[in-house]
């Protein structure tokens, strides 16, 4: 039993790292532009169909695909600030989240015209790694490790160079920002780009672990969206935080019952804290 | 160095600025006085182009800015110490004041400019991994003013330095500003404390409900009755 809460601790972390990174670009985003990428989960979708399409129509190899997958993403995030997110940028904040929100179902019906409703995936067999009495999966290893050093360029990016300071003051006070010289404009298609590219790891990394199909998206909207909220909307360490209490309390709690169980605590935990700190963990009160 | 001419500026069907033209010439402090809601922020923030001018002209080293968005004017050499020291809290203060240097004029002198500043401003350099918002009030005022020094202005504009202030504080502004003067900034101050602010200035303007309704230098300023009354409290 003591080994199997380890295991499933282990896994928690693994699984969390993930999460970090899916909800890091959905946090990024509402955090420098002030507006809820709805559709972020479906861009995770898309993601991973395209990798899937590039590897196997265009027989790319498999890395190529994923970096083919990643730009195509970076532009597509790009494509929608130009088209809906600039267009609604001082519109009431329901006429953007109606927007995005109906983007869900433009993705996921293009979705399954271009790819149709079949689950497709790439056979990708990696191996079960044993330490003493625990077995980790590998894919989910690499998941980990990949998403720890995305997280670790992100941050070297946010901090260590112009358009991260600028990044970060557009967040903070977007008036006193184009006083100082920067044009927030240029400031959004960056952030949109790095959200979209991050959609593309994220499923890069998904492709050994998962299937895909149009559907596919919906949950890690709603999870994404989860971990944010519950961290503190725009705070990125909150969110880095949160995802890993979401990973650990998930994986464990599947162990000891099932992982339906789990999905439900995960959002029970998520409205108590709601209703105990609606700020989340690191956000400041409204 | 710059002419304002007969601008009007809205705040949607609100008139905040009615033809209100003004001029600064090279290494001149001028200051413009006026009560609250006068407009004085909103003048700063046309010429910045935060604010959208209607009619009129801005002009910079005799090119036209009116129309301009903030960056283009910012790299042209204008530079602003918003109201109320508004530095960007969770920004480290060496963060503060890089953004400061971000347009591209700025950037390639950053380093040289910020050490030039943490001489002039000690306190800044002990803190400058510290998070801008721990700043006391002061120390945030002479944030915003070094992040301004940052994008090698010609022209700073400053609102309302010394506004919630002590006054030992608001003593230690006006000699920055002193300071800058001397080192040849043209300055566009603007100022509720009328009496400090004139002890700085070479040329005043008076606004009331965004117009203007007196202009001169610091000694008919300091002579004229109505202004000794309403504003200089003598």
């Amino acid at each position: 039993m003591l080994e199997e809460l380890l295991m499933a601790f282990i896994n928690g972390i693994l699984l969390g790292g993930v999460l970090a990174l899916l909800a890091f670009g959905l946090n990024l985003i509402f955090g420098v532009v002030k507006i809820i990428h709805m559709a972020y989960g479906q861009f995770v979708m898309l993601g991973f169909y395209f990798i899937y399409y590039f590897h196997t129509a265009w027989h790319m190899p498999l890395l190529v695909a994923m970096a083919g997958g990643i730009v195509v993403m970076g532009l597509l995030g790009m494509l929608v600030q130009l088209l809906i997110i600039n267009p609604l940028l001082n519109a009431p904040r329901l006429n953007q989240l109606l927007a995005l929100a109906s983007l869900i179902i433009v993705l996921e019906n293009l979705a399954q015209v271009l790819w149709g409703a079949d689950y497709r995936g790439i056979p990708i067999s990696m191996p079960i790694i044993q330490f003493g009495d625990i077995f980790i999966r590998s894919s989910y290893l690499l998941a980990f490790l990949g998403a720890i050093a995305t997280l670790g360029i992100l941050y070297l990016f946010l901090h260590k160079t112009y358009f991260g300071l600028a990044i970060r003051s557009v967040a903070q006070d977007v008036e006193i920002a184009k006083g100082m010289g920067i044009n927030p404009k240029v400031i959004y298609y960056i952030t949109l780009a790095a959200g979209g590219a991050l959609t593309g790891v994220v499923a890069a990394f998904f492709i050994p672990i998962y299937t895909v199909h149009p559907h596919f998206g919906a949950s890690f909207t709603l999870m994404a969206f989860v971990i944010v909220v519950f961290g503190g909307m725009g705070n990125l360490m909150g969110g880095f935080i949160s995802a890993f209490i979401i990973g650990v309390v998930t994986s464990i709690t599947a162990v000891l019952t099932s992982t339906e169980v789990a999905d439900i605590l995960a959002l029970v935990l998520f409205i108590l804290m709601m209703m105990v700190r609606p700020q989340g963990i690191l956000g400041a009160k409204a | 160095m710059l002419t304002v001419d007969a601008i009007d500026t809205y705040y949607g069907e609100f008139q905040a600025l009615e033809g209100v033209s003004l001029k600064v010439e090279k290494g001149q402090t001028v200051i413009v006085v006026g009560p609250n809601g006068a407009g004085k922020s909103t003048l700063l923030k046309t010429i910045l182009g935060l604010q959208k001018a209607r009619t009129g002209s801005i002009k910079f080293q005799g090119e036209e800015i009116s129309g301009l968005a903030p960056h283009k004017v910012v790299e042209r050499g204008i530079s602003m110490v918003p109201e109320g020291g508004r530095v960007f809290p969770d920004l480290s203060v060496q963060d503060n004041l890089r953004v400061g240097s971000y347009n591209p004029v700025a950037r390639p002198n950053a380093q040289r400019q910020m050490e030039q500043i943490f001489s002039l401003f000690p306190i800044l350099s002990d803190r400058k991994r510290q998070a801008a918002g721990s700043l006391s009030g002061g120390e945030r005022q002479m944030l915003a003013i070094a992040r301004s020094l940052m994008s090698c202005p010609q022209l700073i504009m400053l609102d309302e330095p010394s506004l919630g202030l002590a006054p030992l504080v608001v003593n230690m502004v006006f000699d920055f500003i002193q300071q800058m003067k001397k080192e040849g900034y043209a300055i566009l101050l603007v100022e509720q404390n009328a009496n400090k602010a004139l002890k700085v200035a070479d040329y005043a303007y008076l606004v009331e409900s965004g117009k203007l309704v007196y202009e001169g230098d610091r000694d008919s300023f300091d002579k004229n009755p109505y202004i000794k009354t309403a504003y200089l409290g003598l």
